[in-house]
């Protein structure tokens, strides 16, 4: 069973790749981008070996451009160098459903897995912001709230501090005198992705009568479709407040509160809630109690979410989660949420008895839903991975007692499974299904890198019980 | 009876107010010199004591509002920015000042600020020299030196590019107008540096001979 590593080296290297230059631009492409790009990054993106990977890719140089218009001579270089780590790495990773960024996210999360530097790649995705200029940020601030920065604001920090989906977060002070973030979208961006997509969509028709071009349709209508939510900030804003509302002081999670006056479809403006990401929580050395603590408040808010909210949080990933002083968590970035629709629910209710009881005829039956809702035969090769995957999700809940969620191998054993997964495209089904692997996935990732020692039955156990489920078998 | 400056000019901004609302609210085609002169309650041929034609109406009320878009830029001009930064301020303020006359750019465009226009009026070349005027200012302010002419020439036709796009923008609440103008400047800036560098690498290639 190759791991995701090795995948990775087993790809060509990038330079024997660039002299087989055999690709020509077609100008659908050459549309993709709004600002100049060097043809030399197109040849390469061309030479990608399957089509998912380009669809990924394009969607991952939305980000990518954005670091070249301000950038210094060696920065672009630095940058390059990402460029070609985290392109080897679509390559290898492009067949996983969904977006390059999705991909990023959850290969941001296994820094035993992936190579460092691939990491770092994704963690710039994650935080850094894309250069919109103060006068170009005023005006959309103006063209969207009807007044000027000033006139709403008692301060705003002219520099962006993180990046956001499709555009930049600013700290600034209401009049109120309320320290807030604001989450401003690049005029027009959504559009031109979508635009974009449609583009390449033409491009990619001669691919119809292959045997991926559904497959290929379902991987464009995904993106698509997360673009759409993730480019609406109205819908950010009733789902943040919708997960809000679900939390108690003494949960020790923080969702920041909205403030509507100054929100738009472009323009989300919310409570500051501080904190730091995991890498630098990490760095200050938490104790095993502390990490542990944090861990389970994480935990608590994931089952919350679902059992009492109905919803599943897709971007359970490190850049959105926040480690406050006081111990607190908070979390970010309700783009992309799926309500949890009368079919989901029935599947996340038989999913319930493995999770409890851990028998396999259980988990079988589970597994089998899941596999009928994607119209797919749960027999064979795929019965017996999907077997495996599922009872290496399970096993913490149903075991019970602490869990060390730190063990390198027994994390491994998750990520060759997903990655066969992924590989054997037994994530194909429909949107949903394959989202809640990956957010299962999200957060056990996080808790290995917190290296968190936990028993989370109890903590599913209470949280389960507001769903009112029979649940004679517990 | 003789006709002070004051009157004149009330007569000239009563023509422009009216001839602004009649712009708004039927179109430039649709609105006659005639409805204009009854609107500002003038005799018609008193109107053309002040305009030529319906062009140089439309000319006018556009330039009065550019030159207060440049008054109030001049006001407060933005500081410790680039020159890029600097031109979109420029520019999206302009733009906040033409906002009610919007669809009625093109008709001006087509006819007298276009670089390709045959003919130009005195109001025309006003707001083309203001805005050319004020972007070269920024430009040696922030150390580019005095514009050449094919740059002014670039940025006008950038400019008026932009105009026309916006009179045709159908995005919410015309957000691609402003990518479009952040993306034009960018390219603009971006064409500008390309030229100081060529011209000061020739400077040392000569100077090495």
């Amino acid at each position: 069973m190759p791991s995701v590593a090795e995948l990775i080296k087993a790809l060509p290297e990038v330079e024997a790749m660039e002299r087989e230059e055999k690709f020509t631009v077609p100008s659908p492409l050459e549309q993709m981008s709004l600002r100049p790009i060097p043809v030399g990054r197109w040849r390469r993106l061309g030479m990608l070996g399957t089509l998912q990977a380009k669809i990924a890719a394009a969607y991952l140089f939305y980000w990518l451009r954005s670091w070249f218009s301000h950038a210094t001579e060696s920065e672009r270089n630095l940058a390059e160098t990402h460029w070609r780590t985290a392109l080897r790495m679509l390559d290898s990773m492009s067949y996983l459903r969904g977006a390059a960024m999705k991909v990023g996210q959850m290969m941001a999360n296994f820094p035993d897995v992936a190579p460092r530097e691939f990491v770092d790649t994704l963690d710039r995705l994650h935080f850094d912001a894309p250069p919109m200029h103060w006068s170009l940020l005023r005006e959309m601030v103006h063209n969207e709230l009807g007044s000027d920065v000033e006139q709403l604001f008692a301060s705003f920090d002219h520099d962006a501090f993180a990046a956001a989906s499709l555009g930049q977060v600013h700290r600034a002070t209401l009049t109120s005198g309320e320290d807030v973030a604001v989450k401003i979208q690049y005029p027009g961006v959504g559009r031109a992705i979508n635009d974009d997509l449609r583009n390449l969509m033409l491009f990619l028709l001669p691919s119809r009568l292959t045997r991926d071009w559904e497959y290929v349709k379902a991987q464009f209508e995904d993106i698509r479709s997360r673009l759409e939510m993730e480019c609406d900030y109205q819908q950010e804003a009733a789902n943040q407040i919708h997960i809000r509302n679900l939390y108690r002081e003494s949960d020790g999670v923080v969702v920041p509160r909205v403030i509507p006056r100054v929100s738009t479809s472009r323009v989300l403006t919310m409570e500051y809630i501080g904190g730091v990401h995991l890498d630098r929580y990490l760095q200050g050395n938490p104790s095993q109690q502390q990490r542990n603590v944090v861990a389970e408040r994480l935990v608590r808010a994931w089952y919350r979410m679902i059992y009492a909210g109905r919803t599943l949080y897709i971007d359970f990933h490190p850049g959105n989660v926040l480690f406050l002083d006081d111990g607190r968590i908070g979390l970010l970035d309700f783009g992309m949420m799926i309500p949890l629709d009368a079919k989901l629910w029935h599947l996340m209710e038989v999913m319930d008895k493995p999770l409890t009881t851990g028998r396999r005829e259980d988990r079988d039956a589970a597994n089998r839903l899941w596999c009928e809702l994607s119209d797919q035969e749960y027999i064979g090769e795929r019965k017996a991975i999907m077997d495996r995957f599922a009872d290496w999700s399970w096993r913490p809940r149903y075991c019970g007692g602490e869990f060390d969620f730190g063990d390198e191998a027994d994390f491994r054993e998750g990520v060759d499974l997903f990655a066969q997964m992924v590989k054997r495209r037994y994530s194909r089904a429909q949107p949903c299904t394959p989202l809640i692997a990956r957010q299962q996935f999200g957060w056990r990732s996080i808790l290995y890198r917190l290296k968190a020692k936990l028993d989370i039955r109890p903590i599913a156990e209470e949280e389960v019980a507001i769903t009112g489920w029979d649940r004679s078998y517990t | 009876m003789r006709v002070t400056a004051e009157t004149k000019a009330a007569t000239r901004r009563s023509l422009l107010v009216a001839s602004r609302k009649l712009f708004r609210q039927q179109g430039f085609e649709q609105t006659t010199t005639r409805d204009i002169a009854r609107a500002a309650d003038v005799a018609h041929g008193t109107l053309f004591n002040y305009f030529a034609d319906k062009e140089a109406v439309l000319s006018a009320v556009v330039s009065d509002a550019v030159s207060a878009a440049l008054a109030k830029f001049q006001e407060s001009p933005p500081a410790k920015c680039s020159l890029e930064e600097s031109l979109f301020s420029l520019v999206a303020l302009q733009l906040r000042q033409l906002k009610t006359m919007r669809k009625l750019l093109p008709a001006l465009v087509e006819s007298l600020l276009s670089p390709l226009a045959g003919k130009s009026d005195e109001a025309a070349m006003s707001v083309r020299l203001s805005l050319l005027d004020a972007a070269t200012q920024l430009a040696i302010r922030h150390g580019y030196g005095e514009l050449s002419s094919m740059a002014l020439q670039l940025l006008w036709t950038l400019f008026t590019g932009i105009l026309i796009f916006w009179a045709n923008d159908t995005s919410p609440k015309q957000e691609d107008t402003l990518a479009l103008i952040d993306h034009s400047l960018a390219m603009f800036v971006g064409w500008l540096d390309d030229a100081r560098n060529t011209s000061t690498g020739s400077k040392k290639k000569q100077r090495r001979r």
